[in-house]
């Protein structure tokens, strides 16, 4: 800790929701030009606390100081008033607006919008920080990187003095994401400080102090040059993670999927899938490296029979699927983790055995002549539910109310049941706890060594290069090279997610 | 922290801080009181709308009950009241559950009477048991064809179902009246627009003698329960029911979700036709629109009233079946209009729906801490 005057100091701040106390009595300090990181697993309360920081929130108990006077905050406008600032992890922009009209809109400084006064300042933040933005372009043009600045500058322009930034390399690709630490670094070199909530543990290591929170409470703040990876994530989830264990290697056996000029149009007659091929074995796990929106989703939508592909050939065991059902294709033994959980993959009103059995519900196995087989059903779930460790009350909780890793579990008990030959997991630890990913990393292994073939898609490479044995890069529709794990390197890959095919 | 509680912020007055939040689970008890308040609320404005009719609230109130529900004949011809109610409250309540804005429940019922019409009016003097099965299937395979109809205009056209119904509503009470005006149907030597009247044999029974109590309520009944079951325990209601949580989630699982959508407007459409033949062939004893006319979009709020529950649509039904029965007596004793029951009704509605809101959401006040309802901590700071 340095002598100088906290910036912004938590005291004792409490928050709850009815019985659920979120926050429990979490206090620390921000200094100025400090970036600080608030470490936690889903549920810990870094949500809560950074919401009760810019007024969206009142907290219960506790006191908040700006420059040692305490603040009362009701509402968004009060924290800006006060100076902080805030960018969520879902950016609050208006696509049809440009950059500009998206910085000041709100912002009531006279109300003509593109005033040459408003236009002169914000050019001047972004000469200051760094920052190449076409002020003119509308915000549906961008890329999710360049919204993310936009979402910045717009806080910046409030002449905020504490900036919150949510998750903010969540869409980002690697590249993205070293230039927005970079410019983290020059704007908490100006004297701006810097709150990072993340769980990601190479983002954290980069700030200078992390506060970690455990199910609410304060766990301790700690400088990063004195601490490290495994500690923090052993403070964050109270033990040790085994670290990740070499990939023990594998033995593929027979080609069990296999795509050929797979190629596929959107209504717009805009390509999604460019001629792709490859082969997936029994025993193996295919990573697909990408940003998000490069046709991980029509891959995987196509080769689980949900999208028709235009051309090319699908084989699953040496049978062409092209034209089967989604029904057929996952009778024949594939099962399918989608991307968006909630809204691919579960019915949020249902119960856990309901969603256990979606898709199959006229199956004759969870019949009784035309009645659905309620007993049975309830059986099966709460095999799953003890099996897969899913923590609800039991077969009938509805989904809904399932914490993400829960509701995950309640997907991969459906999925691998089905996934007899081969499996497609679409980011299957996305906004998962550390410990929950663990679990599910341990669970794809498992399948691996029964020889079920895996196409795994995600956008942490991290976690591709702990369990792919190939990785495929997918950029605009194409496939631009795969590489076995052991010859692959995170920059070339960075590299090829990015287009540029000639690195 | 819930998603639901990360949710709750979303609607934010950033001048006054006044907050309107969904609550994350509404209670059961906030849930009665806010319908007790609704029924109070619905009293009170009724009664100042009885008022400026010129009448004595109190004495409308009681002979709109006794009219309605005081008397074993009245609760007979409240139950044939309700009869088309149910059908078409069971027939929008269904493709609701599925999430298919299906307002054309009052075009389905046409096309119902007109299918059982066409079947029946070529065979006189057949037995009964002869003529009510084909008057029972023919109006169910007419609704289902007019709801199906809109049904493909969604799934292969994609043209919105509010739409299409609504219009296909409107089209076919055209054609019923082209039919009837000087067209093949009207009564030969008739002055009005309708049908001759029916065969005897094609009158659905009556059930208690001096009363108009037909077989059809006891039909509507079966129906009710039987729409309960196929919700609750069978594959296709699991499938309504997900299509109205989740209709992708079910198409990613391989469910056929356009032949889904095609056979719950159909099964919508058949059951909405139940209330032409009710009506046609229980009541009116012949094909005329204003034997048929409004069921259907009445059916919708009595749907909503029944909160989209079979047996919840049955109590709806009867309650706005009571009323309209009673209003006959309301008239006679205290000269009130009996058509002033529609804007009670309607008044019903709105407090209801007020309700809903006020006990699925919460305002939250400036300047309170910690917002009642919730467990503070205040005392620990």
């Amino acid at each position: 800790m340095t002598d100088a005057t906290p910036l912004l100091s938590v005291q004792s701040l409490t928050k709850s929701f009815g019985s659920l106390v979120a926050v429990d009595g979490v206090s620390f300090d921000i200094l100025p030009g400090e970036v600080h990181c608030l470490l936690g697993e889903n549920g810990a309360g870094k949500s809560t606390l950074s919401s009760c920081l810019y007024g969206l929130y009142r907290p219960d108990a506790g006191v908040i100081r700006m420059d040692g006077e305490p603040i009362e905050l009701r509402s968004p406008a009060d924290a800006l008033a006060a100076g902080i600032g805030m960018v969520h992890q879902h950016f609050v922009l208006v696509p049809t607006f440009t950059v500009l009209e998206n910085i000041m809109v709100g912002t009531s400084r006279g109300w003509r919008l593109g005033g040459g006064e408003a236009r002169t300042q914000v050019a001047k933040i972004c000469s200051r920080h760094g920052i190449a933005l076409d002020l003119d372009r509308l915000i549906g043009d961008l890329a999710v990187g360049e919204q993310q600045w936009v979402e910045i500058v717009k806080a910046l322009y409030l002449d905020v003095r504490l900036l919150i930034l949510d998750e903010p390399t969540a869409a980002l690709t690697p590249d993205e994401s070293a230039r927005l630490f970079r410019m983290i670094r020059t704007m908490a070199a100006s004297g701006l400080a810097v709150v990072l909530i993340s769980h990601k543990m190479k983002e954290v290591l980069q700030s200078d102090r992390v506060t970690v929170l455990r199910k609410g409470g304060l766990i301790g703040t700690v400088r990063t040059d004195e601490t490290s990876g495994p500690d923090l994530t052993a403070m964050m989830i109270g033990r040790h993670v085994g670290s990740h264990a070499a990939v023990a290697e594998s033995k593929p056996g027979d080609v069990t999927l296999s795509l050929d000029a797979v190629t596929l149009d959107d209504r717009d007659g805009r390509r999604l899938l460019d001629r792709i091929s490859f082969d997936l074995h029994g025993g193996e796990i295919l990573g697909i490296a990408g940003v998000a929106g490069n046709g991980q989703n029509a891959l995987f939508e196509v080769i689980a029979g949900i999208r028709r592909a235009f051309a090319g050939d699908i084989r699953l065991a040496g049978q062409s699927i092209c034209h089967l059902s989604a029904k057929n294709i996952a009778d024949r033994g594939l099962g399918h983790v989608p991307n968006d959980r909630l809204r691919d993959g579960l019915v949020g009103e249902f119960s856990i055995a309901e969603n256990l059995i979606l898709g199959h519900q006229w199956d004759a196995q969870y019949r009784h002549g035309p009645l659905l087989d309620r007993a049975g059903i309830d059986v099966r779930a709460e095999q799953a539910i003890a099996d897969y460790a899913i923590q609800a009350p039991g077969p009938a909780t509805t989904v809904r109310t399932l914490s993400g890793g829960n509701a995950q579990k309640v997907i991969l008990a459906r999925e691998f049941a089905k996934a007899r030959r081969c499996l497609l997991c679409h980011q299957p630890t996305r906004g998962l706890d550390v410990g929950v990913i663990e679990y599910v990393h341990n669970e794809l292994r498992r399948l691996r060594r029964e020889g079920v073939a895996i196409l795994l898609a995600s956008e942490e490479l991290d976690e591709l290069f702990t369990l792919a044995d190939r990785i495929a890069v997918i950029f605009d529709g194409k496939i631009l090279g795969i590489f076995p794990r052991s010859v692959a390197d995170i920059q070339t890959i960075g590299q090829l997610m990015a287009g540029h095919r000639d690195a | 922290m819930t998603p639901d509680v990360m949710s709750a912020a979303a609607l934010v007055d950033r001048r006054r801080g006044w907050r309107i939040e969904r609550r994350a689970d509404p209670s059961a008890v906030g849930w009665l009181v806010a319908l007790l308040l609704a029924a109070l609320g619905a009293f009170i404005l009724s009664g100042l709308l009885l008022a400026t009719a010129g009448a004595s609230p109190l004495d409308a109130f009681s002979n709109l009950a006794k009219g309605g529900f005081g008397s074993g004949r009245a609760l007979a011809n409240t139950a044939v009241k309700a009869t088309p109610l149910i059908f078409t409250g069971l027939a929008t309540a269904l493709a609701f559950r599925a999430r298919l804005w299906n307002i054309g429940a009052e075009g389905q019922v046409f096309a119902g009477a007109i299918a059982a019409y066409a079947c029946t009016h070529a065979l006189d003097a057949a037995p009964a048991l002869l003529q009510m099965p084909l008057i029972l299937v023919a109006a169910m395979i007419g609704g289902a064809l007019f709801g199906g109809l809109a049904g493909v205009l969604k799934t292969h056209f994609k043209v919105d179902e509010v739409i299409s119904t609504v219009m296909l509503n409107y089209i076919i009470a055209f054609g019923l009246s082209m039919l009837l005006l000087k067209g093949p149907w009207s009564e030969a030597g008739g002055f009005f627009e309708q049908t001759a009247k029916v065969a005897v044999n094609a009158e659905l029974p009556i059930l208690i003698d001096k009363t108009r109590l037909h077989l059809g309520f006891v039909i509507a009944l079966v129906t009710a329960g039987l729409m309960q079951v196929v919700l609750a325990h069978t594959p296709f209601g699991y499938e309504v029911r997900a299509a109205g949580s989740n209709l992708r989630a079910l198409a990613f699982q391989g469910t056929n979700t356009t032949r889904l959508v095609l056979l719950v407007m159909a099964t919508s459409g058949a059951l909405a036709a139940l209330a032409g033949v009710s009506e046609v062939y229980g009541v009116h004893h012949r094909l005329h629109a204003a034997a048929i006319v409004g069921y259907g979009y009445t059916g919708i709020v009595i749907a909503i009233l029944g909160r989209l529950q079979p047996l919840g649509v049955v109590a709806a039904a009867i309650l706005f079946g009571g009323l309209v029965n009673g209003s006959t007596l309301m008239q006679i004793k205290t000269g009130v209009p009996s058509t002033l029951i529609y804007a009670i009704q309607a008044i019903i509605l709105i407090c209801y729906l007020v309700a809903w809101a006020a006990a699925s959401f919460r305002i939250r006040r400036p300047g309170r801490t910690t917002p009642s309802g919730e467990i503070g901590r205040a005392g620990h700071g």
